[in-house]
């Protein structure tokens, strides 16, 4: 090979690679308003991005793939644990993760920051990207069918999604607020009282730390029958 | 041997020193990370100095001494290849104290809050100013060295072209973008166009000079294969950049055009492992000091099994989908960073700091003890984080398994980590603690035929 036709294949290949990757940035740029619903993208959203920034979650949290590997990814998170999950956990990441084997840093997060923050997470969740992460995608099913049919929905599913924030079933969830076969066997409220718990903790029990969940009514019942069918039955002695 | 031709190059000395002082911070925060992940820590304490902290440091320092290596190098190599004296060797210290002075602040700025919360690139504006001054600053001495010098070579040019380029690439990262797909789309001109570009184009530059000035092959061979190098490395490169693209939201014919092109990224490396396998055959000088032969073929090597082969292991989508956002990107990146550039930094300094002492041949047994250790240390640790990953991915995105037990289940592979880190940690100093203290050795050294370096084209 000649000197000549060294310094050919070096400009050829570099133009035409900048040639074809700048046309695909245009492109890029014409097609984002679609991918990413930037007619949903408000200042409110934009607020929620500069505490994501201020705060440095992306060290630790993955979004989109990208940042730090040791905590989980942020992507779909709004369908894996809901607003008020999040509300909790960067509020009181000291309650949230006591027993957990890798802890988050209390921040000090406003409440008008956790909703930008919410709002933020939220307009992410609903990024076309091909339904990546892939162990998300579970939720966002369950999530979307939640949202449009409460009423027939598998209970155990419907139950460890919004309850397993902060409690475990069968093992499972989060060992904030205790087992809930164990909270089913110890109350003694009937169905309407729990629905109203659940709806607004304060009213039936002052002073007790469950924040109010953000569910229908329908939705409420739902879960109340499900916890009260936990009750063990006293056996009967023969 | 010669030891240095012109008297300004001297100036490096303090880029080397600064940069590998930097180096032994960033494997102490690494070591902090790995016991983060291995053990429990106390809520007190992740208040104080979270992982995100820690990360940032590690991240940070590794771009600050990379970027000074590559500097020190610059104005090592800039004056034989120009054949006159840098322009100004007070820009040069300028530019220096600038740099470290924002990169000193940045760190302890990080500890306390102060930063822009965006991976890789958290240093916050006003010193994001700064650095962009000692760029400018940079770019502006090597450009004159160059206008003024009287003879013009193809490397010179390559070089300003790729440091001009790194600079450049930077400035896409200081905005705020509103749209988080938008901010990690210019992100990746940043990191992926620096690591698989521009940074490639530096590391060729420089080691065609250190090839042709140790082996004394010709100039014109050298280049040659220079043109051709960079040539693949920015044709593969620059569309390559579309496999960050796969999961942000962007258009499907970046699943085709980003997994064809990145795949095809090894082949440069595998140029530059044949390139520089050829020149060392075909020498022309007796090997004087053989530690610094073996990082230029380790380098060679290392390049294309850490940034090739681990790359080219996940770059296509359908792995991209499992793999992306896991352990297995920590594994490759630091195979890659560690082959690549860290390798090259080292190079440079076994080239330049023996002949900045006027050593012609230097006591290499301390050396070659880092060596070892630090290449077999660190290819462990890619090994160690691949097992991690490997487990993370299978567990969390195939049998669907929450996420707490696919890190709790990694906890054991982090302490194994941290062990092998610790030994890592122990060549690096090994390797820092030889190159501060370089003695000439008892024996004589062969001589050796020198090629002029500018002069002979």
């Amino acid at each position: 090979m000649t000197g000549k036709a060294a310094r050919l294949i070096f400009w050829l290949g570099t133009l035409v690679s900048a040639a074809i990757f700048l046309w695909m940035t245009y492109d890029f740029h014409l097609q984002t308003p679609k991918y990413t619903h930037t007619d949903k993208l408000t200042e409110e959203v934009v607020a929620g991005k500069k505490v994501w920034h201020k705060y440095n979650c992306n060290d630790c949290h993955t979004i989109l793939g990208f940042g730090g590997y040791y905590a989980p990814d942020m992507t779909k998170a709004i369908y894996r644990l809901g607003d008020n999950n999040i509300a909790s956990i960067v509020q009181h990441p000291e309650v949230m993760y006591k027993n957990s084997f890798r802890k988050m840093p209390q921040l000090g997060i406003t409440e008008p920051e956790t909703r930008q923050l919410i709002a933020f997470l939220r307009w992410t969740s609903e990024i076309e990207n091909r339904k990546w992460p892939p162990q998300d995608e579970k939720f966002v099913e369950a999530y979307k069918l939640r949202e449009s049919q409460p009423q027939k929905l598998d209970k155990v599913h419907l139950v460890l999604q919004a309850c397993g924030g902060c409690h475990t079933f069968e093992h499972q969830g989060r060992n904030v607020g205790g087992d809930l076969t164990a909270i089913a066997n110890r109350i003694t409220y009937d169905r309407q009282t729990l629905i109203n718990y659940i709806i607004n903790p304060q009213s039936v029990r002052p002073g007790v730390t469950m924040p109010p969940q953000d569910v229908s009514l329908q939705t409420a019942g739902v879960i109340a029958d499900f916890v009260l069918s936990l009750r063990s039955t006293k056996e009967v002695k023969q | 041997m010669k030891t240095i031709e012109f008297e300004s190059q001297r100036v490096s000395l303090w880029y080397f020193r600064l940069a590998l002082v930097l180096f032994i911070l960033q494997v102490i925060m690494g070591l902090w990370l790995s016991i983060n992940y291995a053990f429990t820590l106390p809520q007190e304490l992740v208040n104080v100095f979270p992982f995100s902290t820690a990360r940032e440091i590690h991240t940070n320092t590794l771009v600050a001494w990379m970027l000074l290596g590559f500097m020190g190098g610059t104005y090592y190599i800039l004056p034989p290849e120009c054949d006159r004296e840098l322009y100004s060797t007070k820009i040069a210290y300028l530019q220096l104290i600038i740099f470290v002075a924002a990169a000193v602040t940045a760190v302890i700025g990080f500890l306390f809050g102060w930063t822009r919360g965006k991976p890789l690139l958290e240093i916050p504006f006003p010193l994001n100013a700064l650095i962009v001054v000692a760029a400018l600053l940079f770019i502006a001495n090597v450009a004159m060295t160059i206008i003024k010098a009287k003879v013009k070579t193809a490397l010179q040019w390559m070089l300003l072209g790729g440091v001009t380029f790194l600079a450049l690439m930077y400035l896409f990262g200081m905005p705020f973008y509103r749209n988080l797909n938008t901010d990690y789309y210019y992100w990746w001109w940043v990191i992926h166009l620096w690591v698989e570009g521009a940074w490639e184009i530096v590391t060729a530059s420089i080691m065609a000079y250190i090839i042709m000035r140790v082996t004394g092959v010709e100039r014109k061979v050298v280049e040659k294969w220079l043109y051709v190098e960079t040539g693949l490395f920015l044709f593969t490169g620059i569309v390559g950049t579309g496999h960050h693209y796969y999961w942000i939201g962007a258009p499907d014919y970046w699943l085709w055009w980003g997994g064809i092109f990145s795949a095809l990224e090894p082949l440069p490396i595998v140029l530059m492992v044949v390139d520089t396998w050829m020149h060392v055959r075909e020498r022309k000088n007796p090997i004087v000091n053989p530690l610094t032969w073996y990082y230029i073929v380790g380098l060679a090597i290392y390049h294309l099994v850490g940034a090739g082969l681990w790359g080219f292991m996940h770059t296509l989508p359908p792995i991209n989908r499992y793999t992306h956002g896991s352990q297995i990107t920590v594994s490759h990146g630091h195979l890659a960073f560690f082959g690549a550039y860290a390798l090259l930094n080292l190079t440079i300094f076994y080239f330049a700091m023996p002949r900045l002492k006027g050593i012609t041949k230097y006591h290499d047994t301390a050396g070659r003890w880092g060596f070892w250790i630090t290449t077999i240390a660190m290819f462990m640790l890619g090994l160690v984080f691949g097992i991690a990953g490997i487990l993370q991915t299978y567990l969390e995105r195939f049998l669907d398994i929450g996420y707490s037990t696919a890190q709790q289940t990694m906890m054991f592979w982090f302490r194994v980590a941290f062990g092998v880190g610790l030994v890592f940690l122990g060549g690096v100093l090994t390797t820092i603690w030889h190159l501060f203290t370089l003695k000439p050795s008892d024996k004589l050294a062969p001589e050796e035929v020198v090629v002029p370096p500018a002069a002979n084209i």
